[in-house]
């Protein structure tokens, strides 16, 4: 058990590393390319979600702001696409505690709420600004490798979010390991408490949410110059963010590798069922199906179900060798 | 008495709930380095006057004083922070975190170098297993806490709030659910944590233990005190006996 928990990580990553040259062609890599974006967006929703479990459904917020912020600072101020995405995620982090201040003060269902206003908000603001965003006519944003043909793009834009998806797990496995993470976990289990023991709880739960729009944006800004269009209904639509709970639910909040399972299985099959059913809205209720199934047989994820330790339900208050002393005397 | 350093002071602390009084002008003062006992009927404002006091609701009007600084409407992490540690009545542990996860999560300070250090950082765990062993549930430092019997949780939840290094212990019905031979455990424990200085305010319905445990006893009826001083004194008090029995 031990060593298939950590040989099959490296194992996954090596698979995952020379993925574009196993496959027969280039559609294949770009689905591939969208996978880890999606694992790396779902894993750093994680660290909010996981952690602190706040619910936000509005996390493409920052994917579009992280898009568009990166998109107009190449197309309006020419500024280079590296300079342009970094500059834009940083944008948006500062956007994310200013926004985090406010919504993190209200818990549970309400947060939810806060969280699809949000991505609504932005939505009409992206979509109304026509002047600097292009409106609702979308912004074109140039290739910055235009000597490379598309299939070539897709490939090193899969490696690009296979970078993010390994620095988002990074930083999920060193908070994990932190005690600011414990007290992020705290938050989860009981924020009053957390509190009166002295974690700062409204400090942690907006750098977390901070940090959790970090890497969204980041995903966003390389989306944007990857694809070159951004249409603000689909960059701001609550479907991304759904998918980002959708993947981490199902392969387990509680787990580093759970968002990233949950998105190898979900992402494809999005896209299976993309092309088998058209281009339809059938497969959001085949994504909807899972969801349910999911919350009903394992509501804890994939990998809770997979490594589930059985403790049991009853510790004694003695141990067995104190046991069998008392009885000796 | 005003000699006296006093740990906490409250001044005029109300607090009214939808026209309900809950806490109604209670000025009240802790003897510094003893164990005080907080009694009353139920309802008489026992449980609202420990939020008040660690911040966990605001009070409509007056002052709650520590150690001489004002700590009126300090969030109660800061309430923390300045050594108020505090348990709640019932029994508020993480139950799906270990029990040495559990110990960690207390902050002393916030600095980032600490709080970024590793959950196994060293010292800390030393300190947190020097704390379960006393309360003798060392053994169980890799359960989760929701497997442990509610004595042991209690017995947790003391630890976590020791770990903050309080100076002063706030415990909201430590007796309450628990058998016997565990009271008399808390107890001695209370006692020895108070020979090393620290200043304890304990709520409890449990007379005998009040009684037999603490220097000083506070009773309050309708939301202020009415009575105070060693318990021999308090017990034999007619305004007591009357909130108590209704004569």
């Amino acid at each position: 058990m031990r060593i298939a928990s950590r040989g099959l990580p490296l194992l996954v990553a090596a698979l995952a590393i020379a993925y574009p040259f196993l496959v027969p062609n280039f559609y294949l890599v770009y689905a591939g390319a969208l996978t880890v974006m999606y694992a790396a967006m779902a894993t750093s929703w994680n660290l909010l979600g996981g952690f602190t479990g706040y619910v936000s459904l509005g996390h493409s917020a920052f994917f579009g702001l992280g898009a568009y912020g990166t998109g107009l600072l190449v197309v309006r101020a020419g500024v280079p696409w590296v300079v342009a995405l970094l500059a834009s995620a940083l944008l948006v982090t500062v956007f994310a505690v200013v926004v985090g201040i406010a919504a993190v003060r209200v818990r549970g269902a309400s947060f939810v709420i806060v969280s699809i206003a949000l991505v609504s908000m932005m939505n009409l603001v992206v979509q109304g600004w026509r002047s600097l965003t292009g409106g609702s006519t979308g912004l074109q944003v140039p290739s910055p490798f235009p000597d490379l043909h598309r299939g070539q793009t897709h490939m090193v834009f899969f490696y690009l979010f296979l970078a993010l998806l390994a620095l988002a797990l990074a930083s999920w496995w060193y908070v994990s390991r932190s005690r600011f993470g414990a007290g992020l976990r705290a938050i989860r289990e009981d924020e009053d408490k957390a509190e009166s023991l002295g974690v700062p709880t409204a400090a942690y739960k907006v750098t977390a949410f901070a940090l959790s729009a970090l890497f969204v944006a980041l995903a966003g800004g390389l989306y944007a110059v990857w694809f070159g269009s951004l249409d603000p209904i689909f960059v701001f639509s609550i479907l991304i963010g759904s998918y980002m709970v959708l993947m981490s639910l199902l392969g387990g909040v509680r787990h580093l590798f759970g968002p990233l399972l949950g998105a190898l299985i979900v992402a494809p099959a999005g896209e299976y069922f993309l092309i088998a059913l058209g281009e339809t809205q059938i497969h959001l209720t085949a994504t909807g199906l899972v969801l349910v199934l999911v919350v009903l047989f394992m509501p804890d994820g994939i990998l809770a179900r997979l490594t589930r330790r059985r403790a049991g339900p009853s510790i004694p208050d003695e141990t067995a060798e104190q046991r069998l002393q008392g009885v000796a005397q | 008495m005003s000699d006296t350093a006093s740990s906490l002071r409250t001044e005029g602390l109300s607090k009214s709930f939808g026209g309900v009084l809950a806490v109604d002008g209670a000025t009240v003062e802790l003897r510094d380095g003893k164990i005080n006992g907080l009694i009353g009927p139920n309802g008489s404002g026992k449980t609202t006057f420990f939020n008040l006091i660690t911040g966990m609701i605001k009070p409509d009007a007056g002052r709650v004083l520590y150690r001489g600084r004002d700590i009126t409407r300090h969030s109660p992490h800061r309430i923390a922070h300045a050594g108020l540690g505090r348990t709640f009545q019932l029994c508020r542990i993480f139950p799906r975190l270990t029990v040495l996860e559990n110990m960690l999560v207390a902050v002393r300070r916030t600095r980032l170098r600490e709080l970024l250090a590793g959950l196994r950082d060293k010292g800390e765990v030393e300190r947190a297993r020097h704390w379960l062993r006393r309360m003798g549930i060392e053994h169980l430092e890799d359960a989760e806490a929701r497997d442990l019997s509610y004595g042991q949780q209690k017995l947790l939840e003391l630890a976590a709030v020791l770990m903050a290094e309080p100076e002063l212990v706030l415990l909201d019905e430590p007796a309450g659910g628990v058998n016997p031979a565990l009271i008399d455990r808390i107890v001695s424990l209370v006692r020895d944590l108070n020979a090393e200085g620290r200043t304890f305010l304990v709520v409890e319905h449990n007379m005998d233990m009040v009684m037999g445990m603490c220097d000083h006893v506070i009773v309050f009826d309708r939301g202020a005190p009415i009575a105070e001083g060693p318990p021999s004194a308090v017990r034999e008090d007619p305004k007591v006996l009357e909130a108590y029995l209704g004569v």
